[in-house]
């Protein structure tokens, strides 16, 4: 008791010049609106400077849970890889390389650098090149698996893609009933594409879907589905036009398609060609 | 008691010239000459800062309500009331006792007066501007407003001070 009598002896000349001094802030700033704004805004960002400063120290301090959380984290990924390793599922990652298991399809991922959609030799820049695995002729996809174009050319660092909406654009199709056709386009509508040379014993419906069907690509890629058809002049095939199954222009993380085998084939078809 | 008497009337002299003839004068926006700080500096050194500074609160609460400052008058002398034997010690390495009796203010050279006085001007003033404006959206015109400010309040003041010191501190 005696020590806290002494204390307040000490410091009382202190708090009573606090407790004066905060009384004639606190009147002032309550005088006039003004004063009451000016003084509320400063305190505020005063405040929130503070409070700022907390947040750091405590987000300092919640390191080592942060470090747990990760941790814990990448023992799911380990459980997960020697599982994909084993065989559990189809598809296996290398680096950022997402591989088919025992599958001649290698899988490189890219985000979309630039891209027109309203020209006739509409194209795609991707932020992959060479130097991370690409090469002309190679399929680009959608994580949804819907055909988007087919790579062009490649620097180091990026490439180059043809998408459907390009008046030089051409590959095959498959409507899901079997029947073969070449898809173009005609540069009408960047929300359709042409499909020709359908042959005439197939039976194309509306709504039908259809699929690639390239060397370049796996099975099971959808180009889009079937909105109107019609038989040619002669009778000797069908024509159909085809809404586009990708959102062209809302295109953003893409896959790049390596067929490994590719090189072979077209080595092959070089030397049946000479 | 009779010790006193002379420092109440500066007081009232002080707060008289402040109140109805510097406030009432229109030179410029950025020119305020304030005399009644001297009222807080020239008190007795010795006197416990509890004492200054109750002194300070009631001078300031007489400008408030004279001049409608609204408690401004008061947060701005108050510091100078706590701060004072602090200022003097750091202007002119002068430290008072509170048994001290004997006048300090008579004993400095002119030199360490007009800087522990321009020190005291010029601390006043940037509180008080400061928290006048509450803005710092012209700082150039804000430091103007307080250097020439506290420069005319030193030259009026000067004579005063002098005076005040030579008949009354130092007898």
């Amino acid at each position: 008791m005696h020590r806290l009598l002494e204390f307040i002896k000490l410091i009382y000349v202190l708090v009573l010049f606090v407790v004066l001094e905060g009384f004639a802030l606190w009147t002032y700033a309550t005088s006039s609106p003004y004063t009451e704004a000016k003084i509320l805004s400063r305190t505020t960002a005063m405040g929130a400077a503070v409070s700022g400063a907390v947040t750091n120290v405590e987000n300092f301090f919640a390191l080592p849970e942060a470090n747990r959380q990760l941790t814990e984290r990448i023992a799911e990924l380990n459980e997960e890889i020697l599982g994909l390793k084993e065989g559990c599922v189809d598809t296996l990652y290398r680096g950022d390389e997402l591989v088919e298991k025992d599958s001649k399809f290698r899988y490189h991922y890219a985000s979309v650098v630039s891209m027109t959609t309203n020209r006739k030799h509409n194209n795609l820049i991707l932020d992959r090149g060479t130097l991370d695995g690409i090469s002309k002729d190679m399929g680009v996809i959608t994580p949804e698996n819907e055909l988007v174009g087919y790579v062009v050319s490649c620097s180091d660092h990026y490439c180059v893609v043809q998408p459907m909406l390009n008046i030089d654009f051409s590959t095959g199709g498959r409507l899901e009933d079997g029947g073969l056709c070449v898809i173009w386009w005609s540069g009408a509508s960047k929300y359709e594409v042409e499909a020709k040379e359908i042959s005439v014993y197939s039976e194309p419906n509306v709504g039908m879907s259809v699929e690639v069907r390239s060397e370049r690509l796996p099975e099971g890629v959808l180009i889009g589905t079937v909105t109107e058809y019609e038989l040619n002049s002669t009778k000797s095939a069908y024509s159909a036009k085809i809404a586009i199954a990708a959102n062209m222009s809302k295109l953003d993380d893409l896959l790049i398609v390596e067929n490994t085998h590719y090189g072979e084939i077209e080595e092959l078809m070089n030397h049946t060609q000479e | 008691m009779f010790r006193s008497v002379p420092y109440i009337g500066m007081t009232i002299i002080l707060l008289f010239l402040q109140i109805f003839i510097l406030d009432e004068l229109s030179i410029a926006m950025w020119l305020r000459p304030m005399l009644f700080p001297l009222i807080v500096m020239l008190l007795p050194m010795e006197w416990r800062t509890i004492w200054v500074m109750l002194s300070a609160l009631v001078v300031g609460v007489i400008m408030d309500v004279s001049l409608g400052g609204a408690g401004l008058y008061t947060a701005t002398l108050l510091p100078l009331a706590v701060m004072r034997r602090w200022i003097l010690y750091v202007t002119t390495h002068r430290s008072v006792e509170s048994g001290d009796q004997t006048s300090l203010l008579s004993r400095m050279s002119l030199r360490q007066l007009m800087i522990y006085v321009a020190a005291m001007f010029v601390l006043h003033h940037s509180l008080f501007f400061i928290l006048e404006t509450l803005s710092f959206v012209t700082p150039l015109r804000l430091v103007a407003t307080i250097v020439l400010s506290s420069l005319l309040s030193l030259v009026i003041s000067w004579p005063i001070l002098r005076l005040f010191i030579s008949k009354i501190v130092t007898k």
